[in-house]
């Protein structure tokens, strides 16, 4: 059974028009021209408990603002939603025991206190019976390495220490479902490593249905199996990466080192993508070209002193599909 | 395994810890609290020179003899130790940074939370006016009233703190319309010290502005619980200037339930 249900969610946010200058202050101040936008534009989708999915879309798309109806905190326009069984926004207080909320552009952890003291006071207001904080609270401690700064104010901690905090305070009420608004943003590549290595540890372990939104592909490759992409507040695409990769992932590059120099290069089946002195990048569709037969032609008509091809990333594939958008059958249209 | 979470119960635990990290929050800034001492005992000191000054110049109005007004002011001045905080300033804060849309991820009553953090702020430096007190009778030699009085006193200055406390919620509820409001706070706080008896006594007024200005709810808060410390209201005026007060407590305590639910109303329907 799913544990999120949402049926044709919709938000549309209404805001004063604003012209610029003193005259349009003041005439705002006697008629109000509103504007009206769809920041979620009728998204259906379901999730099933332990669900780990990837929410992907460019700025703008309406992720955050899903993920703000999802937690109750934003009434939709019309549309309807089920949380485990409660409607977010109607029974704010029992859903808000049930989830657990990363937002990495902003901390839950009270700006003065030491962690110590900000994970007390989340024991209190979610109450986490005191046998079962202390276990969380250790493996957390553990996991995550956050011995060392336990008693430091937040507000003295760097970006990846206060991150790795906040995931702890998100946790500590063993929350069923946890929404991640971008938590890996401004992380080392260290620190990100150890954010999904919990994250992997979270669902694997605990069953913990998750929702992940973020604008860096690595963790969506590293850990959804399924992701939803959304563009101007629709979904585009919804299914497993493996499928996107299949139909978008058509593409491969050749990337060949001129041991000469030449003026114009051309491969008959590749475009050029990009040439870099004597370093030139080769776009082909691998289902009309073969690579050996593309290196072939290459060789005959030009000396070369290196070749490699280069797979599509998720990177690049997505990329893509923010540029030119989605297409069921993209496979038969190449570009 | 799946954890069944019945309908939450109200706790109050939760809000007990808020106040007592507030407490503990305003007394890191020690250096803060020992210059506002200073302060007011320097307010204290001066006042006293004025009214000595402007009563060996004039004639002593009969309701409010110099000992009096000395009393008055100096107890006014301690009184606003625990009155000029900007107790639900948080509220403000959290709209400002955006930080209120995570209050509302947490099982908590948001506007409690708020109200909690601001009452253990409060509670810290009401107790810093114990030593301001001590200080006050030792240096300025105030008049004590009689053990009832007092505390009379006391429940009026209880319920002229919470008139405060709710016209304080109110200003800062406005941010969830208005980010700029410091402007409309400074006017109220100014209007409240005008008018509210904290710096000069209402009863020295002309009578037909004293008349109007008696029932404002700025008197509740300052001018009532003085004129009781002072005598000036007598035993049998106290049900009737006590009865305001609470008049006034409820007026704006329903004006600041609406308010909070009309803003909140607004947050989860424009976002954050
Ligand atoms: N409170 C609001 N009032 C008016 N418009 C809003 C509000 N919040 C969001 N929007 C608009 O709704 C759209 C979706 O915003 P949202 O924050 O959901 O995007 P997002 O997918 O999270 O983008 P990003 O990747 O940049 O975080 C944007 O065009 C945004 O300007
Ligand atoms: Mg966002």
């Amino acid at each position: 059974m799913a544990i999120i249900e949402t049926a044709d969610l919709r938000k549309v946010f209404r805001s004063v028009k604003r012209r610029p200058g003193v005259g349009g202050a003041i005439a705002a101040l006697f008629s109000r021209e509103y504007e009206e936008k769809a920041a979620v534009d009728g998204i259906t989708m379901s999730l099933e408990a332990g669900e780990l999915v990837g929410y992907l879309g460019p700025n703008g798309a309406g992720k955050s603002t899903t993920i703000k109806m999802l937690t109750g905190i934003l009434v939709p326009t019309s549309g309807s939603i089920s949380v485990a069984d409660l409607v977010p926004h109607r029974q704010r207080l029992e859903n808000a025991q049930n989830i657990g909320v990363v937002f990495g552009q902003r901390s839950q952890l009270y700006w003065d206190l030491p962690l110590r003291e900000s994970f007390a006071l989340l024991r209190s207001i979610y109450d986490v019976p005191r046998e079962r904080f202390r276990e969380n609270l250790d493996h957390f401690i553990e996991i995550l390495d956050l011995d060392e700064f336990m008693d430091t104010p937040v507000r003295q901690l760097s970006l990846g220490e206060r991150m790795r905090g906040d995931f702890a305070a998100a946790m500590l009420h063993d929350p069923k479902i946890v929404y991640l608004d971008e938590p890996t943003i401004g992380l080392d590549v260290v620190a990100k490593e150890a954010i999904r290595e919990f994250i992997t540890q979270l669902n694997r372990e605990r069953g913990t249905t998750i929702i992940l939104t973020t604008h860096d592909l690595a963790d969506i490759e590293r850990l959804a199996r399924r992701v939803i992409l959304i563009d101007d507040g629709t979904i585009i695409f919804d299914g497993p990466i493996s499928r996107l990769r299949e139909e978008y992932g058509t593409h491969r590059t050749l990337v060949i080192t001129l041991a000469d120099s030449y003026e114009d290069v051309q491969v008959e089946g590749a475009d050029l993508e990009s040439r870099e002195g004597n370093v030139v990048r080769l776009r082909f569709d691998r289902r009309r070209t073969s690579a050996e037969a593309l290196i072939r032609r290459a060789m005959e008509r030009y000396a070369l002193s290196d070749i490699a091809i280069v797979e599509p990333d998720i990177d690049s594939i997505v990329r893509r599909i923010y540029r030119e958008g989605y297409t069921e059958g993209a496979i038969g249209s190449p570009s | 395994m799946s954890v069944v979470f019945s309908r939450p119960r109200f706790r109050l635990e939760p809000y007990v810890e808020f106040a007592k990290v507030a407490m503990a929050k305003e007394a890191t800034y020690r250096f803060d609290v020992f210059t506002n001492i200073a302060s007011v005992l320097v307010r204290v000191y001066i006042l006293r020179t004025v009214w000595v000054a402007l009563y060996a110049h004039n004639a002593a109005p009969s309701e409010l003899p110099l000992h009096a007004v000395i009393t008055y002011s100096t107890i006014a001045m301690l009184m606003s130790l625990v009155m000029d905080i900007d107790q639900t300033r948080i509220l403000r804060d959290s709209l400002h940074d955006g930080s209120i849309v995570l209050d509302f991820t947490k099982p908590m009553r948001v506007p409690l939370y708020f109200i909690a953090n601001g009452t253990g702020e409060v509670l810290f430096h009401a107790v810093l006016m114990i030593p301001a007190l001590a200080l006050a009778l030792f240096f300025v030699h105030i008049d004590v009233p009689s053990f009832g009085t007092l505390a009379v006193f006391l429940v009026s200055f209880l319920l002229g703190y919470s008139v405060g406390f709710c016209i304080n919620f109110i200003l800062n509820c406005t941010a969830f319309w208005t980010l700029e409001i410091t402007a409309v706070q400074f006017i109220v706080t100014w209007i409240t010290d005008l008018v509210g008896g904290e710096l000069v006594p209402l009863v020295l007024f002309p009578a037909a502005l004293q008349n109007v200005l008696v029932v404002l709810p700025f008197a509740a808060m300052f001018s009532t619980p003085l004129l009781i410390y002072v005598g000036h209201i007598p035993p049998a005026q106290y049900a009737g200037a006590l009865g305001l007060q609470a008049f006034w407590l409820i007026a704006l305590g329903a004006v600041s339930v609406v308010m909070w639910r009309l803003g909140a109303r607004r947050l989860v329907s424009q976002g954050g």
